[in-house]
């Protein structure tokens, strides 16, 4: 467990939002799996944590909310990427690209005296 | 634009709980059904894969509240709770929450109300472009101290042409005239302005033009005022061009001012006229306005006038010696007298609210007390002390606020009420404006926001921190002792403190006003009727049309049924108008080179005396027989014998008269009149000279007629109109009033200012005795048991009355004292506002003191009283 890096939010709204794009409507606990599966379990994602960030994204009208039939036939609630979702998907996509790029040729540069 | 959305569903997120919170279970129990299921495929045994799914969940009763805290916002949240908390414990307890808030309301509605009229007399913006840059240039007479008086058109040249602070400057002379158009005559208030006043001001005529310099040298031209055109001239636009008769004199009406538009805010001018130049330094008649030039500040203007004034008394000695300027800001100058009253009387309506404020922080105070168990379990339970304060300070604002809407409510009632009072009886400029507008509103937030941190920090903070050992032991019976809660006796010393200055205020301005009220004026006012009539200029300059007219008037008025006799006099005394004249004494020098000596000066047919009830001390009254071409006489009043006579009898001494520069008139004085109060009830008699108005060449355009009835003198006042009518049609008659209410009126600001002073000290001291009250109630109630201690081992039930009273008069003591100090200098204040004030009046200050402890003793009775009645048996088995 100690190697697991712990997730920010604005990462982890990026994750469900990019993880909806993917799979279509999931539920919370779908969501929740494919992170973990798709980190290849390096991330402690902490599940209830998944929750307020739902409803935060379904607040900004990102993402959309209704009850439905889980495929072990438990009633549950399913989220859905909204249009404005799919936009922002992109978007913070193409930011998150940009910022890790940067980070890096701050670390490849910072072995250099300057 | 999503924050906001989020936000916006956030705050509907606090409304909508119950059918959030049964979705918020039902999709946690999905998610840990649906991760159990996974567990146990995983080949887990059934409660270890539930006790997995829980540990990653991180908790249902944790997750549920992060997911709660998102949907709403968490700090409204606990708003929302604390005013929904709030409203019930002040609704559980109506008459704390009924009293307090009633308090509240008084005071803020006070409060409110003056401030509405103080925003409409002083705050409001004048109906002029930029009105701040504005400011009124009076001529100020140091020998006369007169700082507001006006100055003359040379001198306003002078001014205008000196000066580098100001970008423009204009001027403009009040004067009444007869205004006539078709059949009517009417006598109106017109405005003789230069031709860039309205340029100046920055307002243009609405309709027709402005008037042009030409028009200052040949103008027959009129501008009217909006509300004098719609009244007389049917708002219509055919008005442009008609010919009217102003003082008998042709004039073509040129333009209309746009509506809400007048210059003097106490009198509303109907007219403007262009101001012919007029070359005499001498005859100061002009108001002057001037505008600031772009970052001149008024201190800067104030240094330049002064410059401009010591030249301009080195240049002409003989006309300008002694005068000086000062500078208004024009709202300011416009308000003038009641500016200094109003502010005052706001000073005096926020001590009423501290007093309301002291009042309910000694009510938050017991009630602290009384929930001393009730905060110690909440914080026993976790609730911090911010957390309570935040509860407390929530109640207190509640009940400002709810006392706020009640005060505005009853302001907006009071205040129009207050100000019809003040614009009819007190004529106070622009005050009939007042309304319950925005900046009202906005006054009544801020005070009721801060009135209700103000009485809710200290007992927030006070109980707040309960010591909780103390409070939660079972039935813990607090040692209060004999002493009642200091902080709270403190809150009642002080609000003794301020009602007894207000009290001292009220009983010093009523002393004064009765000591007014019972001066005796010098003349009897009773029975007499005194009707304004107004001469039309360029006729009634001649000597002989007014002789004849006075002849006609008088002979048809006392020809009338009910008339016991009749007289013509140019200034009634107390009238508000006087006129001083400079004259020599023949056979003897001039006090000094360039002056003669100076006495007031009043014009008076023969009956005056007999008809205002003066007395003839020596020689003789005026007589039918001093007519036009009888030797001139004049009558002194023993004022002007003891002065310029001191050692001799004036009868049979001459005086000079000038009355232009090439013409004086000789007069013999015939005899000595009873001193008048001319001025005012409060100002010792002046010298006075009386002139025959058969004889006199100065001519007054406005007069008097005064009328003695033999009864009633107001009925009479249709048929002397008409006889004067009938003497001549085209002398036009003003206001018809008894002279008794011409005194009454010339008390008005006095009166005012003691009715107003004197209902707010009432209003002071019924809360301070209510504060009184309510201590030593809550003071007995804690002592039920060692009262009944007492009367269990013998005493007797006035030796309790007299322990509780004692305490009580003891704080009230101690408040008035501090009081005295106050009051002392709130008197002071107060010599400066109304003329006449004795202040520190020993007497006053005694009988106020001892009527505040009158108060303070009825208020700790009552309490004694129940005291007193404590059944020992019952007190002591509360135990």
């Amino acid at each position: 467990m100690a190697d697991k890096a712990d997730v920010w939010q604005g990462t982890l709204a990026l994750m469900v939002l990019k993880t909806l794009e993917v799979l279509g409507p999931l539920h919370g606990y779908g969501i929740a799996r494919r992170i973990e599966q798709t980190s290849a379990h390096h991330l402690a994602l902490n599940y209830g944590t998944l929750y307020p960030a739902l409803l935060k994204l379904e607040q900004e009208g990102y993402i959309a909310a209704e009850w439905g039939v889980s495929e072990n036939n438990r009633k549950a609630k399913f989220y859905r990427l909204t249009k404005a979702g799919r936009k922002q998907v992109e978007k913070e996509a193409r930011e998150w690209e940009r910022t890790t790029e940067i980070v890096a040729r701050f670390l490849t540069s910072g072995e250099k005296p300057s | 634009m999503r924050a906001l959305r989020a936000v916006l569903l956030r705050i509907g997120g606090l409304f909508t709980s119950a059918r959030h919170e049964r979705e918020l279970r039902e999709e946690l129990e999905t998610h840990l059904q649906l991760h159990v299921d996974d567990n146990i495929r995983g080949g887990m045994a059934p409660d270890e894969a539930r006790r997995v799914a829980m540990i990653t969940l991180g908790g249902i009763a944790q997750t549920s509240e992060a997911i709660r805290d998102r949907r709403g916002l968490p700090a409204l949240d606990t708003l929302r709770q604390d005013l929904v908390y709030a409203v019930r414990v002040l609704r559980k307890n109506p008459g704390f929450t009924a009293t307090a808030v009633l308090t509240l309301a008084l005071g803020i509605g006070a409060n409110s109300s003056m401030f509405s009229i103080v925003n409409a007399v002083l705050l409001r913006p004048l109906p002029f472009k930029d009105p701040d840059r504005l400011m009124l240039i009076f001529s100020t007479d140091a020998r006369r101290s007169d700082w507001f008086d006006s100055t003359s058109y040379p001198a306003y040249i002078d001014w205008k042409e000196m000066n580098r602070s100001f970008e423009s400057m204009a001027a403009f002379a009040n004067r009444p005239m007869t205004f006539g158009f078709g059949a009517e005559t009417v006598l109106a208030s017109g405005k003789r302005m230069t031709a860039n006043l309205f340029d100046v001001l920055g307002v243009q005529p609405a309709l027709g033009r402005p008037f042009t310099v030409d028009d200052e040298r040949s103008g027959h031209v009129v501008i009217l005022s909006d509300d004098f055109w719609k009244s007389h001239f049917g708002g219509t636009a055919d008005a442009l061009g008609r010919t009217v008769r102003i003082n008998e004199e042709l004039h073509v009406v040129v333009g209309v001012m746009p509506p809400a538009f007048h210059i003097d805010q106490a009198e509303l001018e109907r007219f403007y006229l262009p101001l012919p130049i007029d070359p005499n330094r001498n005859h100061g008649f002009l108001r002057v306005v001037a505008r600031l030039r772009a970052g001149v500040t008024a201190a800067q203007a104030r240094v330049d006038m002064d410059r401009i004034a010591d030249r301009l008394t080195k240049i002409y000695p003989r006309q300008q010696a002694g005068l000086g300027v000062n500078l208004l800001s024009m709202p300011d100058g416009l308000a003038r007298g009641a500016r200094v009253g109003l502010l005052t009387m706001l000073g005096v309506v926020g001590m009423v609210l501290l007093i309301a404020c002291t009042n309910v922080a000694g009510l938050m105070l017991a009630r602290g007390t009384a929930r001393r168990r009730e905060l110690a379990v909440r914080a026993a339970l976790g609730a911090g002390r911010a957390r309570l304060t935040r509860q407390l300070l929530t109640e207190s604002l509640l009940i400002a606020v709810a006392g706020g809407a009640l005060g505005l409510l009853a302001a907006d009632w009071t205040s129009r009420a207050l100000a019809a009072v003040l614009a009819q009886q007190f004529r106070v400029p622009r005050v009939d404006a007042t309304s319950t507008d925005a900046s009202v509103l906005a006054f009544t937030i801020v005070i009721s926001v801060a009135t209700g941190v103000l009485f809710g920090a200290f007992p927030a903070f006070a109980s707040a921190s309960p010591d909780l050992n103390d409070a939660l032991r079972e039935g813990g019976r607090s040692a209060t002792g004999l002493r009642a809660p200091r902080l709270r006796s403190t809150l009642v010393v002080v609000e003794t403190a301020v009602a007894l200055v207000l009290l001292a205020g009220a009983g010093t301005l009523l002393k004064t006003f009765l000591t007014l009220r019972a001066t005796h004026p010098g003349f009897d006012s009773g029975h007499v009727l005194a009707v304004d009539l107004f001469l039309p200029q360029p006729r009634f300059a001649q000597r002989s049309p007014r002789v004849q007219f006075f002849d006609d008037a008088l002979r048809n008025v006392e020809a009338l049924p009910g008339v016991h006799s009749a007289a013509f006099v140019a200034d009634l005394p107390l009238g508000g108008s006087t006129d001083t004249e400079s004259f020599h004494i023949v056979g003897r020098p001039d006090p000094s080179p360039t002056r003669g000596f100076n006495a007031g000066f009043n014009i008076a047919s023969a009956k005056y005396f007999q008809v205002m009830s003066i007395p003839i001390r020596a020689g003789r009254g005026f007589l039918l027989s001093d007519g036009p071409d009888a030797p001139g006489v004049a009558i002194v009043n023993e004022t002007a014998a003891r002065r310029f006579w001191p050692d001799q009898s004036p009868i049979g001494q001459q005086i000079d008269l000038p009355i232009t520069k090439t013409l004086s008139v000789l007069l013999t004085i015939v005899g000595v009149a009873g001193d008048v109060r001319h001025v005012g009830l409060g100002i010792p008699p002046r010298a006075e000279i009386f002139i025959n108005s058969m004889q006199s060449q100065l001519s007054w355009p406005w007069l008097v007629l005064a009328v003695r009835a033999h009864g009633e003198p107001a009925p009479l006042a249709a048929s002397v109109k008409e006889a004067v009518r009938a003497a001549d049609p085209h002398v036009p008659v003003g206001r018809v009033n008894t002279l008794d209410s011409v005194v009454s009126l010339s008390m008005a600001e006095p009166r005012m200012y003691t009715f107003l002073l004197c209902s707010f000290a009432a209003l002071a001291v019924i809360l301070a005795a209510i504060g009184l009250y309510g201590l030593m109630a809550y003071t007995v109630s804690q002592r039920t048991h060692e009262l009944g201690v007492r009367v269990a081992l013998g005493a007797r039930r006035s030796e309790i009355v007299r322990l509780v009273t004692r305490q009580g008069l003891r704080l009230a003591t101690a408040g008035a004292v501090a009081g005295l100090a106050g009051a002392a200098a709130t008197t002071r204040l107060l010599a400066g506002l109304v003329k006449g004030i004795e202040p520190n009046d020993p007497a006053t200050f005694v009988l106020v003191t001892l009527l505040l402890l009158a108060a303070a003793l009825v208020a700790a009775y009552v309490p004694a009283r129940r005291a007193s009645r404590v059944d020992p048996m019952i007190a002591l088995r509360t135990e």
